[in-house]
């Protein structure tokens, strides 16, 4: 290995990042972008469902019933029917995400403190707001309960014969946003990923590779010399994407900052080693950029745990899933920020996320051969 | 390597078997798929030969110039450049070649200088070298007051040049040039064959594929290849007395009435056709020469030249591409 070598390629690879627009763009100011559009687009909560109620009991209890139903803003009332077949119309049409049907006897059942007759009506297409709207009738209901027994004179809690206390540690409102962002700047790091993979078969694509191949450098100065500006640009990108995550997003940042930016390393290492194969393998861009959405990105987004927790998968997948940097570099960010967890706990990862960029690193140098054909 | 020139089977198309052989392949081979793209190819380059590479498109050019270059793997067969074997030591070997790649692969974005200095990194050029080297470069290939335009902003006879600089900036003794004039105006071309004169007078050693006939015509001697073998090998001159015919060229103001009056002739082989120039083969123009003014007269044809003149690479090339045609047929 050539130092004079390495350099030379890297000082090149530069010049052409700082000076092609498009690359310049990608390596820096895309991931920040991805972080925007994913972090807002992915955590945002569901604040109001519109319901329909058909009340078929038309007493005084179902009148108390229904008005309780949409006081709290979460149930948003879009109107009252008089038939099944007008709700059953607007779910159809999406006016409404949820109905609800107190039946006939609502009345007599309040009375004789049975079972309420109350049915619920959800749009399965749209199964998370369903749960939503089943989560706050069910709400709903329990008050509307609690107050008829208070009146009745009885004992309310014997409704909740558990007096159950949940405590969410580190991120207390159980906010989404709090898990999701740290878990995100695992996928936004491979936007360097993807730049190296494009740039070795740009130059490919452009002849000059055909050149560089008929120079004495060898394959080991050439696909180091070429990852090294990746990594420095992601490196870039490894402070400005969690000073964005605290300040922009409000994330907690519990851990050590040096720790977290020695384990980023570690992972472009083995991220970028992923984009280096893809971009020995590739002899186009489009084709390289294909495959890094197919080998990086999708799996990045649904199989390193970030949306979908890992114990939901398969036990083949799930062993699949252990092995892409992301999962590991999940755990880390997670750990890190929110837990503040330090290297004692975090080596596991740190040592797989070596080990697997040593691999991708040595398979591109197997692969790479110093001929056009 | 001396050994190698007492066999007569690969000392063929060797003008000068004492001069030190630089490039040499035996039964060289490279398949794609199932297309011999170079077949069987044996060929000698002597130390300071200006050789030539002649075909049609497809002949496999290229590919010879790849393997030459080591970029190809070689399919069955071998090579050796500059005394080293291209299977076994393919590293060897770069140090002392200058490939020029047929399409522009140098980088766009990085300016006259930044390019040059990058190859002179990766050739481990030393500074005091570089520095000789580069002003020589840059003055002989006229780029001396572009040093800080982007590659991409030069034109495309600048951009031909930048590539030869490069390909020379550590010196090689061989140099392998892929149709390096192709896409270049007349102008260029010139200056750039004037370059390579100079490099051939100081001593290296040129392979250069060109799809130009007259700058086959100034080499020392000129390979043509067909469907991956080298069907010809020598002098120029040589290859032009090689072909049946001699030629005959007439101007004529109505040259389609002329081109009809003479086709038919006996002893009129072929008529080409250049404008208002009509060159005719013939077996034998001392004989013909009469004949044809003969009957131009008799069909009072008006013309401004008639003369025998010399055979060119052009034509000679057609010429024996098409019977090389003919005999595949039969």
């Amino acid at each position: 290995m050539s130092l004079r070598n390495i350099r030379a390629i890297t000082r090149k690879e530069i010049q052409y990042i700082l000076r092609t627009r498009s690359t310049f763009i990608l390596v820096l100011l895309a991931p920040l972008a991805l972080l925007f559009i994913m972090a807002y687009a992915l955590t945002v909560d569901i604040e109001s469902v519109p319901i329909a109620i058909l009340d078929q009991d038309g007493s005084e209890a179902s009148r108390e019933f229904t008005a309780q139903l949409t006081d709290p803003t979460e149930l948003d009332l879009y109107a009252t029917v008089a038939s099944r077949e007008d709700l059953e119309q607007m779910l159809l049409d999406g006016s409404i995400k949820a109905g609800v049907i107190v039946e006939e006897g609502f009345e007599q059942a309040v009375a004789q403190q049975m079972g309420m007759p109350v049915h619920i009506i959800i749009d399965g297409t749209e199964p998370q707001t369903g749960h939503f709207a089943i989560d706050e009738i069910t709400t709903q209901i329990l008050d509307f309960t609690a107050d008829q027994l208070a009146q009745a004179g009885l004992p309310t809690h014997l409704l909740e014969p558990v007096d159950l206390r949940v405590e969410a540690l580190y991120n207390p409102d159980l906010e989404p946003r709090i898990d999701i962002v740290p878990g995100l700047i695992s996928i936004v790091l491979g936007m360097p990923a993807l730049s190296v993979a494009l740039a070795l078969s740009h130059e490919r694509e452009h002849g000059t590779l055909e050149q560089l191949l008929v120079t004495p450098v060898t394959k080991a100065e050439l696909l180091t010399g070429k990852m090294i500006p990746y990594i420095l640009v992601g490196l870039i990108n490894v402070v400005v994407i969690p000073a964005v995550a605290i300040w922009a997003f409000d994330i907690p940042f519990r851990g050590n900052f040096v720790l977290f930016f020695l384990l980023s390393v570690i992972f472009l290492f083995a991220i970028l080693g992923m984009g280096t194969i893809i971009g020995v393998l590739a002899r186009t861009q489009p084709v390289a950029l294909a495959l890094s959405f197919l080998v990086i990105f999708f799996p990045g987004f649904f199989l390193t745990g970030i949306f979908f927790p890992l114990v939901s998968m398969p036990e083949i997948i799930r062993a699949e899933a252990e092995l892409l940097p992301g999962t590991q570099y999940a755990i880390i960010t997670r750990g890190i920020f929110l837990k503040g967890l330090g290297l004692e706990i975090l080596w596991p990862q740190a040592a797989i996320l070596a080990a697997l960029g040593l691999a991708f690193t040595v398979v591109a140098a197997l692969i790479f051969k110093k001929r056009l054909g | 390597m001396n050994d190698r020139n007492a066999n007569p089977a690969q000392a063929r198309g060797t003008p000068d078997s004492t001069q030190e052989t630089v490039i040499e392949t035996d039964s060289l081979t490279r398949k794609f798929k199932k297309i011999k793209a170079v077949d069987n190819l044996d060929l000698r380059i002597s130390h300071n030969e200006l050789f030539g590479l002649v075909g049609p498109d497809g002949a496999g050019k290229t590919t010879l110039l790849r393997l030459l270059a080591g970029l190809l793997k070689i399919t069955s067969g071998s090579a050796h450049v500059a005394g080293h074997d291209l299977t076994e030591r393919p590293e060897a070997v770069k140090p002392k070649i200058g490939y020029m790649a047929q399409q522009f692969s140098l980088y766009a974005q990085l300016t006259v200088m930044e390019n040059l200095n990058f190859f002179a990194d990766l050739y481990a050029v030393t500074l005091e070298e570089r520095k000789e080297r580069t002003e020589r470069l840059l003055s002989f290939a006229g780029l001396t007051p572009y040093t800080e335009r982007r590659a991409e902003h030069l034109s495309g006879g600048m951009k031909k040049k930048l590539a030869l600089a490069c390909t020379l900036i550590h010196d090689p003794p061989i140099l392998l040039l892929d149709e390096p004039t192709t896409g270049v105006d007349p102008v260029s071309r010139r200056e750039f064959w004037s370059i390579l004169t100079d490099l051939h007078v100081r001593g290296r050693t040129i392979v250069v594929s060109t799809p130009y006939m007259d700058e086959a015509d100034r080499c020392t001697r000129v390979g043509l290849m067909y469907e991956g073998r080298m069907i010809r090998c020598a002098p120029p001159d040589e290859i032009r007395s090689q072909v049946r015919g001699e030629l005959i060229e007439l101007i004529a103001e109505h040259w389609q009435a002329a081109r009809a009056a003479v086709g038919e002739l006996p002893g009129v082989l072929q008529v080409q056709t250049y404008g208002t120039t009509l060159h005719l083969i013939v077996d034998n123009a001392a004989e013909r020469l009469p004949e044809v003014e003969a009957h131009l007269e008799e069909e009072r044809i008006a013309y401004s030249r008639l003369r025998p003149t010399q055979l060119r690479m052009e034509e000679a090339f057609l010429s024996l591409v098409d019977q090389r045609e003919q005999e595949r047929w039969e």
